[in-house]
């Protein structure tokens, strides 16, 4: 006897899924290439709001999932507990004849958007809170590279840990105290609207990798209302990728589960590697892959913007780095041994990060105008000394080379 | 009261051992349940008189799990 299958189309999918697409259509006009203009730098907050969206929809949603998956599932584990249990279905008398009446399947569509919404409340409030601590506290880049490569190593432990790679990494699978779930479990008990509300609420304790990238710049914005359109941005961006992959994930059974957790580690860990990167980009660190290649590809990575690839010189001996929404440019500098210059920094409506700039080893970082020159002195340094220079996500990479 | 521990190889989550703790609710003369995603295993305190070990190692199979007494 099975189960008969609904055949209209869930309402909550619909709403979903035409989400989905609006939040993809925002994310390629945000990313256009209409010359240098794009909406991320129409104006600097706006154009924060909508990186963290666009951020949640390309890499939160994976990682959150990776991460969260458990208590989407909990919130689920009444609906998949009806499915997994014979249902005893009832009978239905039509004058003489009785007809048996199958039970009808649990729509798991419905918790998973209650979860999603709770979660994005949350983290809204959240939002509003780091962004009101963060009026008190500053991260230097120092402290947020450490955080980063921190964050790193996490995800591509938790990547390793869903390939079964080995034992070990599954301690990098947070547990949640034995009161909270036995809270969790009896409150929620026997509510099909409660528990995801709940759970999806109780997401903010367990935050992602990328989340937690996200409450850091949350937190470095010191305003309520910027933090808390950041975190806002950010989880409803997630939402979509969440919601599709949760919903097919329960909808197309356990092979398919496998499929998309293969698919969720592969995904968690380059993103991972990614983040130790950029962390180790935001030291200074040679070992970054940028900074180990960059002699390598120094010529062609020049090349991109033409005008660019010529290193100017000033008559008075200063150096100019052009600093653009894509990156710096030329991304090499040559500089003469032994000699202080300064540094032009030139920026044309520059909004993306590459405007926060680091020289780790000299302890150097500033948030430069959106359009302007800022001036830095560069102290006298040896022949053949590198150094390095990044934005403060460690995306934007470069090197003065002295000689 | 006795306290057995069983091997549950098949967790591949924390979620999982959460599923396996709920049984608490469900099955008659448990007094606790400890799982753990980390170790793979299972402690469970329960009366023998009211639970048989046959009965927890179904139970958790309808959870989708294997136990084996450890």
């Amino acid at each position: 006897m099975s189960n008969s299958k609904n055949s209209s189309i869930d309402p909550v999918v619909l709403v979903t899924l035409g989400v989905v697409l609006v939040a993809v259509a925002f994310a390629l006009i945000a990313f256009q290439p209409s010359g240098a203009q794009t909406i991320a730098s129409a104006s600097g907050t706006w154009g924060q709001i909508v990186v963290a969206f666009v951020t949640g929809i390309t890499t939160g949603g994976l990682s959150c999932l990776a991460m969260q998956g458990g208590l989407l599932a909990s919130s689920l584990a009444h609906q998949i507990e009806q499915e997994y249990q014979p249902a005893p279905g009832h009978l239905k008398r039509h004058g003489k004849k009785v007809e048996f009446v199958p039970p009808s399947r649990v729509n798991s569509a419905l918790p998973i958007f209650l979860f999603l919404l709770a979660k994005l409340v949350v983290y809204t409030l959240f939002g509003a809170l780091l962004g009101w601590l963060g009026s008190f506290l500053t991260f230097s880049p120092m402290t947020r590279a450490v955080l980063m490569i921190f964050i790193g190593i996490f995800m591509i432990g938790n990547a390793l840990r869903m390939f079964n790679v080995h034992p070990i990494f599954r301690y990098f699978s947070v547990e949640p105290p034995k009161f909270i779930t036995r809270y969790i479990r009896r409150t929620a008990k026997g509510t099909d609207t409660f528990t995801p509300l709940f759970l999806g609420a109780l997401t903010v304790f367990i935050p992602c990798g990328v989340t937690q990238a996200m409450m850091a710049t949350a937190l470095g914005t010191g305003s309520v209302m910027l933090g808390a359109a950041l975190m806002f941005a950010f989880t409803l961006g997630t939402s979509p990728v969440f919601f599709v992959l949760a919903w097919l994930t329960t909808e197309l059974g356990a092979k398919l589960e496998k499929f998309f957790m293969r698919f969720v580690a592969a995904v968690v860990l380059i993103f991972g590697l990614v983040t130790v990167n950029s962390g180790l980009n935001l030291i200074g660190s040679p070992l970054s892959f940028n900074n180990m290649t960059s002699g390598l590809f120094a010529s062609s990575s020049d090349s991109i913007p033409a005008v660019d690839s010529a290193q100017p010189v000033d008559a008075d001996g200063s150096l100019t780095l052009n600093v653009q929404n894509e990156g710096y440019f030329p991304q090499t500098l040559r500089a003469a041994a032994n000699t202080a210059f300064t540094l032009n920094l030139v920026t044309n409506e520059t909004y993306s990060c590459a405007r926060d700039f680091v020289i780790p080893d000299l302890n150097f970082y500033q948030l430069l105008p959106a359009t302007g020159t800022a001036q830095v002195t560069i102290p006298a340094q040896a022949a053949g000394t590198k150094l390095f220079f990044t934005c403060s996500m460690g995306m934007y990479t470069g090197v003065i080379v002295f000689e | 009261m006795v306290k057995k521990t069983f091997r549950v190889s098949d967790m591949s989550c924390s979620n999982c051992a959460m599923k396996l703790e709920s049984l608490e609710d469900s099955l008659e003369g448990v007094k606790e349940i400890n799982a753990s995603y980390h170790k793979l295993t299972m402690v469970i305190e329960y009366d023998e008189t009211k639970l048989s070990e046959e009965q927890i190692v179904e139970a958790v199979k309808r959870k989708g799990y294997t136990a084996v007494p450890a």
